[in-house]
């Protein structure tokens, strides 16, 4: 069934009245009015059984007097992203939330409640996630175009906490400052014993208003500012950015762009995922193979910088293109590299998956049920461990399309299925970078001779704006090209989807962005998957999500 | 020199080498992990620094918390003084024997436990119901495998060691020992002396609330546990260059750091090769060195 077909009959048989708003090669907009805004929702939801991918708000007020609201559902099935539009007159901004119907939809919500004032009605939980109630006034909201940074001091309200009342439960307090190099999380533990029954996550301490200071920037000069969204997936994020600008303005990349932009997201992908391998023995106290991974992960970055001139591969995207050269020997340090990193990685899965007293640690440990990970809407690697069935890599393949490429999933959804995980993409990384590197020299050999508008790994250091305050050449020749609109960028991160919605205005410049972390919604995961496990094994389950607090926090 | 000074020079001895034995192990450890790890004598720079250091002591506790780390030390140096090390001391050994020993540490813990609840800390009241739960295994097994031990002897007076000849059940026995060790050090696979993560910490989580001269208290307690517990092992089983009276050559001393490098290398390799047991998985493991110390009882018994 043709996906137009899906909506008549969302259309005519359960008397939903929409428009399709605006229609691209892989999104559609439906414009509803605000009382139909839920119902269409609701059956968008079912039709594609798929949680929200994204629900966020936009302030319109100048020019139509409204506030927007845009609620967001990926069709694999279909290759389409629905975007329900409504508009919210703002003099009485509020909406039916979808919170009791579709859970993944409640923490959007409170976002969109707490940074633009506009209230889901229903919605039980309305506590704010980032402006903490202990230094931010009532009735601010940062996201309106009218926003003014408010006097922080004089504020005292108080966070109400989930309680669990009852006889020898005794409730534990971590954080937000932690006995590590972390981030920054309060976790709040209702425990009878060790046995942990409720566990409550508060976050928004690294909130920056990354999506604030977004608005009215030059759409390339942006692109860094992603890639400090969460450090340890600059490149994802940078990608997703691009994709969203490129798409808008109608910019073709290259093959062997996309071919080299994949090869790096791969890279983020191996130094991530055997950083966690280490991480997870690490936590268990299992401390050889977690030096090896340390060894290799630090391997990877040293192959980063090589290529790159960036251990974490930043400025390296920009609008249309990559702001370096690539050539032969590169492919052949990637090939050389690639070896010896397969070969040490081997080394620590044997040792790993061979230690009875690790595998103890590991099996049964944080089982997330695959039906909770449907309804909290969990993305990414943690719902695959859980046996969601989506990579954007898959189900929007692009350039993957033309390699080798099986989706991984696991049935159990405990801390070793994610393990599994974790294992069996590092080594499909590499296997697809090699596919990569091979087309790459096809490429090559038949295409007229690249024009590189790169720079050289030296020039890009001296070039870096973070340390020389130059902007980078490419991304500011392309700036003439940018046009008026609006699109999503997505990119399969190493934790999962990262989405940028992004509007631009006539001069160019960002109206609003929408930034979606995969951490968003798989913090709750986290939150549900340790419940009936013991205390001491919450540092082992929260690594094996390994979240972002900064992805999180924005 | 009477046998009186010996003493006390045991246990200077015993205090003085205590830092180092966990320096060792530390650097073995990471010289296993491809990394150079810290100066051996870390811990000397450690405990100066902690001696030096200002102490904040929380308004709401009481004077268990200020005595706890006084009845910590000198529990462990009490215990020090029964444990013949390098020299057989009939006088002051006589004053107490094995099962001494494990009530010295009892009451060490227990006022660790105590001062621990005292803070109020929700890490600290952790703390203390894990290393309760955990010491309700190592109590009972340390005391069997001593009981073990002491019917190859002929007596529960550790003075004696050096007259006798090893058998099979003392060897069953001293494994079982060495496990519980494992234990009371708050090593790998019971506790994980190297990290400070709140919420899989034993012992780190008792000491918690304590800084400035009372941790470094503590943590001189806890080294010269360690060494104690080294000491005991090495005389078990390898009662040979155990001087008798008297301190003749450096022999004997050397005889003693050589068997506590190999225990300190034991352990290393031990810590490095395994994960740490989930927090019930530990029954099992003191189930398992129970069983040895019955299989010694039942040997020692039968004459084998």
């Amino acid at each position: 069934m043709d996906y137009k077909a899906a909506l008549k009959e969302i259309n005519e048989k359960m008397n939903l009245e929409f428009s399709i708003l605006h229609l691209s090669e892989d999104e559609v907009y439906l414009l509803a009015s605000p009382d139909d805004f839920k119902n269409i929702c609701l059956a968008l939801h079912k039709l594609l059984h798929a949680p929200v991918a994204s629900f966020f708000a936009q302030d319109a007020r100048k020019e139509k007097g409204a506030f927007k609201i845009y609620c967001s559902f990926m069709s694999a099935k279909y290759k389409k992203w629905f975007f329900v539009v409504t508009e919210i007159p703002q003099d009485n901004p509020k909406f039916d939330s979808l919170a009791k119907e579709i859970y993944s939809a409640s923490l959007f919500e409170r976002e969109i409640k707490e940074m633009f004032g506009i209230e889901p009605i229903g919605n039980p939980d309305l506590r704010r996630l980032r402006l903490h109630d202990e230094i931010w006034p009532n009735d601010v909201y940062p996201l309106r175009k009218d926003f003014k940074v408010p006097e922080l001091n004089n504020v005292s309200g108080v966070y109400c906490f989930n309680k669990v009342e009852g006889e020898g439960i005794f409730e534990i307090p971590v954080g937000p400052v932690h006995a590590g190099i972390i981030g920054p999380g309060h976790f709040r533990f209702s425990s009878v014993g060790e046995p942990i029954i409720n566990l409550e996550i508060r976050l928004g301490f690294t909130h920056r208003g990354i999506e604030k200071f977004f608005e009215g920037k030059n759409a390339g000069d942006a692109l860094r500012i992603c890639e400090c969204v969460s450090g340890d997936a600059s490149f994802a994020h940078s990608l997703s950015y691009a994709m969203a600008i490129e798409k808008i303005s109608g910019i073709k990349v290259l093959d062997d762009t996309r071919l080299m932009r994949a090869v790096f997201l791969e890279l983020e992908r191996m130094y991530n995922h055997i950083n966690d391998i280490g991480g997870m023995a690490v936590d268990v106290g299992f401390s050889f193979p977690a030096a090896f991974a340390s060894i290799v992960k630090e391997n990877i970055l040293q192959l980063n910088e090589k290529i790159t001139g960036s251990r974490y591969l930043r400025n390296i995207n920009c609008i249309g293109g990559i702001t370096m050269a690539w050539d032969k020997d590169k492919t052949q340090i990637l090939r050389d590299s690639l070896k010896k990193i397969y070969k040490d990685f081997d080394e620590i899965k044997k040792i790993l998956l061979s230690s009875v007293s690790f595998m103890d640690r590991a099996d049964g440990t944080g089982i997330l049920k695959k039906k909770t990970a449907e309804d909290m809407g969990i993305t990414g690697l943690a719902g695959r461990a859980s046996g969601i069935a989506v990579d954007l890599r898959k189900d929007f393949p692009g350039i993957y399309g033309e390699v080798n490429f099986n989706l991984i999933k696991q049935a159990t959804g405990d801390c070793l299925g994610r393990l599994f995980m974790r294992i069996s993409e590092f080594e499909d990384s590499i296997k697809l970078i090699r596919q990569f590197l091979d087309k790459l020299e096809t490429h090559r050999s038949d295409a007229p001779p690249h024009k590189s508008t790169g720079l050289t790994v030296e020039d890009r250091r001296v070039r870096d704006p973070l340390i020389s305050g130059i902007r980078p050449q490419a991304a500011a020749q392309s700036n003439s090209d940018i046009k008026e609109g609006f699109a999503l960028g997505y990119v399969e991160s190493w934790r999962g989807p990262v989405l940028y919605w992004v509007k631009l205005d006539k001069a160019g410049a960002i109206e609003r962005c929408k930034i979606v972390d995969a951490s968003f919604l798989n913090w709750q995961g986290l939150s549900f998957c340790v419940l009936g496990d013991i205390i001491p094994d919450f540092p082992l389950c929260n690594k094996s999500f390994d979240l972002s607090y900064s992805g999180n926090d924005l | 020199m009477t046998e009186i000074t010996l003493s006390i020079l045991q246990v200077v001895i015993i205090m003085a080498i205590a830092p180092l034995v966990s320096g060792v192990i530390t650097k073995i450890k990471n010289n296993l992990r491809f990394r150079s790890g810290q100066s051996i004598f870390q811990p000397y720079r450690n405990l100066k620094k902690l001696f030096l250091k200002e102490e904040v002591i929380s308004k709401h506790v009481s004077w268990i918390f200020m005595v706890t780390p006084f009845i910590v030390l000198a529990s462990s140096v009490a215990a020090s003084l029964v444990v013949p090390v390098f020299i057989v001391l009939t006088k002051t050994q006589q004053l107490g024997d094995l099962l001494l020993l494990v009530f010295l540490f009892s009451l060490g813990r227990f006022f660790l436990a105590l001062a621990a609840l005292d803070t109020a800390s929700a890490f600290a009241g952790m703390g203390s119901s894990r290393e309760m739960f955990i010491s309700a295994f190592t109590e009972a097994v340390a005391i069997l495998s001593i009981f073990a031990i002491c019917l190859n002897l002929g007596t529960t007076n550790l003075a004696a060691v050096n007259l006798y000849t090893i058998r099979l059940p003392t060897i069953i026995a001293a494994i079982s020992l060495f496990m519980v060790i494992l234990a009371e050090t708050s090593r790998i696979p019971i506790d994980n002396p190297e990290t400070h993560l709140e919420l899989t910490m034993i012992h780190e989580a008792m000491v918690l609330e304590y800084s400035g001269r009372s941790l470094a208290l503590i943590e001189l307690a806890s080294y010269i546990k360690q060494v104690v517990f080294f000491s005991l092992i090495g005389t078990i089983l390898m009662p040979a260059f155990l001087s008798n009276g008297l301190l003749r050559n450096f022999t004997v001393f050397s005889a003693y750091l050589a068997k506590l490098f190999a225990l300190c290398v034991l352990v290393s390799f031990i810590e490095v090769h395994l994960a740490k047991m989930r927090l019930f998985r530990t029954v099992d493991f003191f189930s398992f060195s129970f069983v040895l110390a019955l299989v010694a009882i039942i040997l020692a018994a039968l004459g084998v």
